[in-house]
């Protein structure tokens, strides 16, 4: 990279992380450099300065860098991915938690839900294990910076690729196929809400309760240092005492200040929110 | 020492940037170098780098017991660069074994080649470890005075020998390959020989490492020769009369090692684990140059792939002799992706078509779109018409190999194009044609292209207003301009970009005319008169400034700055006074291009902003100057908290010192 290059390349990724807390720092900016060239070209624009000028002070500047912030995400997902999760939330976390709902219901999220994959399979792993019947009530939600991915996550309609782990078996409990698109069944759908939020975001908590269980896998490694305290700490706000916070195999809060404890769980880490005081 | 009351990193961090009494600010930035907070430890080093001497870092690097203070400490001295470098080379002077060793890893990471007469004869120290960091710092620092010691070292000690070995490797002085041969295959270091031979990369290398190569066993020697002998083969002027002499010999004596070894990596896949592309590039580049006839279906293979690596084709076409030798049979081969490779690979001759021809009928629609191409470079008179008829009957695959193809070939050829573009013919022929004559002009056509710019269809118009830049003529510039009024916008935009590229005196005219409109497409003209460095817009752009939105501006200055012209100075200086922040970055950048001498003063008061972007122009205008006199300013730069100034003052520094690539072209001159 020349070294106007290195300044322009500053512009734009200080934006981003301000705006998004997203980093690509290392071999992330070959990611970044291929997700932007394409935005590059649409408008036209022949350097990285004038996108950030676009992206800072054109009229429609706002809305491209909007769109921006689910592109650079990746998006990349898909049903039942690391199943020790799923099984760990079944087996461990849920009947752990039931006693202290006292009637109310489970909440879980799953934070950079993109489509929808991984809330939707939590439902089908929670109805799997018969909580339907005789666990308690739950409230899934799903939550993304990308407004269109939360427009597919409504509408429950994937491809094949979103079925990759799944047999020919699930694929038919699952789903309906028509036109090789799979149609997420009606009942794996049931009182799943999907909300638009980043994790950048000031203050408040996150959604529309304080949840049991978050997901949130394969998201905080794009984050900037600021940006990954930042959301741990709003994941924290989120949780009630002694919830669980699930995060991605290369995602770690070891070494770091924060309210979790780590629990060695289904052959790795999972982090529990400290008891009040 | 950790302000006050203060608890949080980022207030710690708040806290450290605002102070500016220069005590109170060193005491707390060196208490902050060994906070528990990385990102408080982080900006102190920063901060250390631009505020501290590097003697009072110097003394933390002394002290042996506060490790994390150090550390930062290292950290501060590397990031004060050139700065630093004096006080480091005395440090090498120091009785504390580890301050010495500290000092010669900092300056082998600084990379300022001043340093190695100081380096060099710590490389004969009684300890090891700091022989050892003296050597690789020499490699770092790419010392060629240092090669004569380097290359005695090699039959010494053997941490000396592998140290010494990398070293000559990164230097890349010819002189080492010799020696350096002389350790392959037999030695203890043959592996890291191989790998210095490979830096190295020196064309009298290649057939002392083939023959070895040859010989060679061990799986892993194999592989290290292979790459080096890959890198040779790339950068050799030309390798192939050394290489068909080799592969000759390897015909005549078939039983050694070599054969089997390259079928196996030429045949690896990623799913075996073992893919190493450049293995797999340095392989298919000797089995070409060589001519090994049984191994050349292999390569075919990978060039024919669907998903063939970018670099097969250039490789397969840079030693031509053996797929020529080989073409027929590679041609009859079952494997479609080896008959597909083949076409792709070969530089046809004029005599080739009447073998070629026949691939258009292949059953695989890949083969057939390859040898389109591969018809198009013999220039026989029937293949325009095969073209066009797969062009207007192929699938996808086809008339995309056709569209390529007929591009290739010569005007008068592209008259077989008149039915795709008939009024009859289907949108996808149409659009195809097109495609053609958005590469390749054709003049006959241009009633026809034309009409079809005014086309219903959106993709129809954008392939037209292509085809029709490419000719001459008012008329087609009649009808670019007319787009710029398309109710589509990237319609617009194609216009327009056109129109930049074509140029021409009334473009710039036309435009400029366009700039009364407040439309959202006077943000793109702008812009295109900057492409087209129209210099009589120059007034125009300046009295609209005013009176235009931030993003226009911007687009002004940019612009202006593209053109140029004997105003260009005092505008931009006059932009500097503005309050926003972007525009004065863009002003600073559009003087530092001009570097003109007479702002130096002002380039050392841009050295102060307290914007960084303002700063990084000044590190850079004050490097385009190429005064000695600037040197302080740039040394400051160098130390700059923000790391992109600090690398581009440090550039400029090269530069001026005659290291840098504008230093070595003054030298040159």
């Amino acid at each position: 990279m020349s070294r106007a290059d290195a300044a322009e390349w500053k512009l734009v990724t200080d934006l981003l992380e301000e705006r998004f807390g997203l980093t690509f720092a290392g071999v992330r900016s070959e990611i970044l450099e291929s997700r932007l060239q394409p935005r590059l070209r649409a408008h036209r624009l022949d350097s990285l300065r004038a996108y950030y000028h676009f992206l800072r002070f054109h009229p429609d500047g706002e809305s491209e860098l909007a769109a921006l912030g689910g592109r650079l995400t990746n998006n990349e997902t898909y049903f039942f991915r690391e199943p020790h999760h799923f099984e760990l939330l079944t087996a461990r976390l849920v009947p752990e938690r039931r006693p202290g709902l006292e009637g109310q219901p489970l909440r879980i999220l799953s934070a950079g839900c993109s489509s929808g994959e991984e809330a939707y399979s939590i439902v089908i792993s929670l109805q799997n294990a018969g909580l339907e019947l005789s666990g308690p009530a739950w409230e899934v939600d799903g939550c993304d910076l990308n407004r269109d991915r939360i427009t597919q996550a409504r509408e429950a309609v994937y491809d094949s690729g979103s079925l990759r782990a799944c047999d020919e078996e699930a694929r038919r409990r699952y789903f309906r196929e028509l036109n090789g698109r799979y149609y997420l069944r009606e009942r794996h759908r049931k009182g799943v809400r999907f909300f638009e939020a980043n994790l950048r975001a000031p203050a408040g908590v996150l959604g529309w309760s304080v949840y049991d269980v978050i997901f949130c896998r394969n998201m905080l490694i794009y984050f900037g240092e600021r940006a990954f305290a930042g959301a741990i700490d709003l994941f924290g706000r989120s949780l009630r005492p002694g919830g669980y916070l699930l995060l991605g195999h290369s995602e770690s809060l070891l070494d770091r200040p924060t309210d979790f404890v780590p629990v060695s769980a289904a052959g790795g880490v999972v982090y529990r929110k400290r008891a009040a005081a | 020492m950790t302000p006050s009351g203060v608890t949080t990193p980022a207030e710690r961090v708040a806290a450290l940037l605002a102070l500016t009494d220069e005590e109170a600010r060193e005491a707390a930035v060196l208490a902050a170098l060994e906070d528990e907070a990385p990102a408080v430890r982080e900006r102190a080093i920063r901060l250390a780098a631009r505020y501290i001497e590097p003697g009072v870092l110097g003394t933390l690097v002394a002290d042996g017991v506060n490790a994390a203070r150090r550390n930062s400490a290292l950290a501060a001295l590397e990031c004060q660069g050139p700065y630093a470098v004096p006080h480091l080379e005395a440090m090498l002077q120091s009785s504390d074994a580890d301050v010495v060793m500290f000092a010669l890893q900092i300056l082998a990471r600084i990379g300022v080649p001043s340093a190695a007469p100081a380096v060099l004869p710590l490389i004969r120290h009684p300890g090891l470890n700091i022989a050892q960091a003296a050597i690789e710092a020499l490699g770092r620092l790419r010392s060629r005075e240092a090669v004569p010691e380097l290359l005695k070292l090699l039959g010494g000690e053997l941490w000396l020998q592998l140290a010494a070995i990398d070293a000559l490797g990164a230097i890349g002085d010819p002189v080492a390959v010799g020696p350096l041969i002389e350790l392959v295959p037999d030695s203890i270091v043959a592996e890291p020989a191989a790998l210095a031979l490979q830096r190295l990369a020196a064309p009298v290398s290649l057939e002392p490492l083939l023959r070895r190569f040859r010989i060679v066993r061990e799986r892993p020697l194999q592989d290290a020769l292979l790459l080096a002998v890959g890198v040779v083969l790339d950068l050799h002027p030309d390798p192939d009369p050394v290489v068909l002499a080799w592969g000759e010999e390897l015909r005549l004596d078939p039983s050694g090692p070599v054969t089997g070894y390259l079928n196996q990596t030429l045949g690896e896949s990623p799913a075996d684990g073992g893919e190493s592309d450049e293995r797999l590039r340095a392989a298919a580049a000797l089995v070409a140059a060589a001519g090994i006839s049984p191994l050349l279906p292999l390569v075919m293979i990978r060039l024919g792939a669907a998903e063939a690596p970018p670099w097969a084709e250039g490789v397969v076409r840079r030693h031509p002799h053996g797929l020529r030798r080989e073409l027929d049979r590679l041609l009859a081969d079952p494997d479609a992706r080896v008959r597909r490779g083949a076409l792709l690979g070969i530089t046809p001759a004029s005599d080739d078509a009447g073998r070629f021809l026949p691939f258009l009928d292949d059953p695989s629609p890949e083969v057939r779109a390859a040898a389109c191409r591969a018809l198009a470079s013999t220039g026989a008179p029937v293949v325009p018409s095969r073209l066009v008829a797969l062009l207007r009957q192929g699938g996808p695959v086809e008339r995309e190999g056709a569209v390529d193809a007929l591009a290739r070939l010569s005007g008068d050829a592209l008259a077989e194009l008149a039915p795709c573009l008939a009024p009859d013919a289907s949108e996808e022929e149409t659009l195809a044609a097109l495609a053609v004559l958005g590469v390749r002009a054709h003049p006959p056509f241009e009633h026809r292209v034309l009409e079809l710019a005014g086309s219903r269809s959106t993709p129809l118009r954008r392939a037209a207003l292509r085809a029709a830049a490419r000719l001459p003529g008012s008329r087609v510039e009649v009808a670019l301009f007319r787009a710029l009024a398309d109710r589509n916008q990237p319609v617009q935009l194609e216009a327009l970009e056109l129109l930049v590229r074509r140029g021409g005196d009334r473009t710039a005219v036309t435009l400029m005319a366009l700039l009364g409109t407040g439309d959202s497409l006077r943000y793109h003209v702008i812009r295109a008169l900057g492409h087209l460095e129209a210099l009589e817009a120059v007034g125009r752009l300046h009295r609209l400034y005013p009176t235009v939105p931030l993003h226009e501006r911007l687009e002004i200055v940019a612009s202006l700055i593209r053109i140029g012209g004997p105003e260009l100075g005092d505008f931009l200086r006059g932009r500097l006074m503005e309050g926003e922040v972007e525009i004065r970055r863009l002003a600073a950048r559009g003087l530092a291009e001009l570097a003109d001498p007479a702002d130096a003063p002002l380039f050392r008061n841009l050295a102060r902003d307290s914007d960084w972007g303002i700063r990084n122009e000044a590190a850079r205008g004050l490097g385009r100057l190429g005064r000695l006199d600037v040197r302080e300013t740039l040394l400051t730069l160098a130390r700059d908290v923000e790391p992109v100034v600090a690398r581009t003052a440090r550039q400029s520094l090269d530069e001026l010192t005659g290291s840098g690539p504008a230093g070595a072209a003054r030298r040159t001159a």
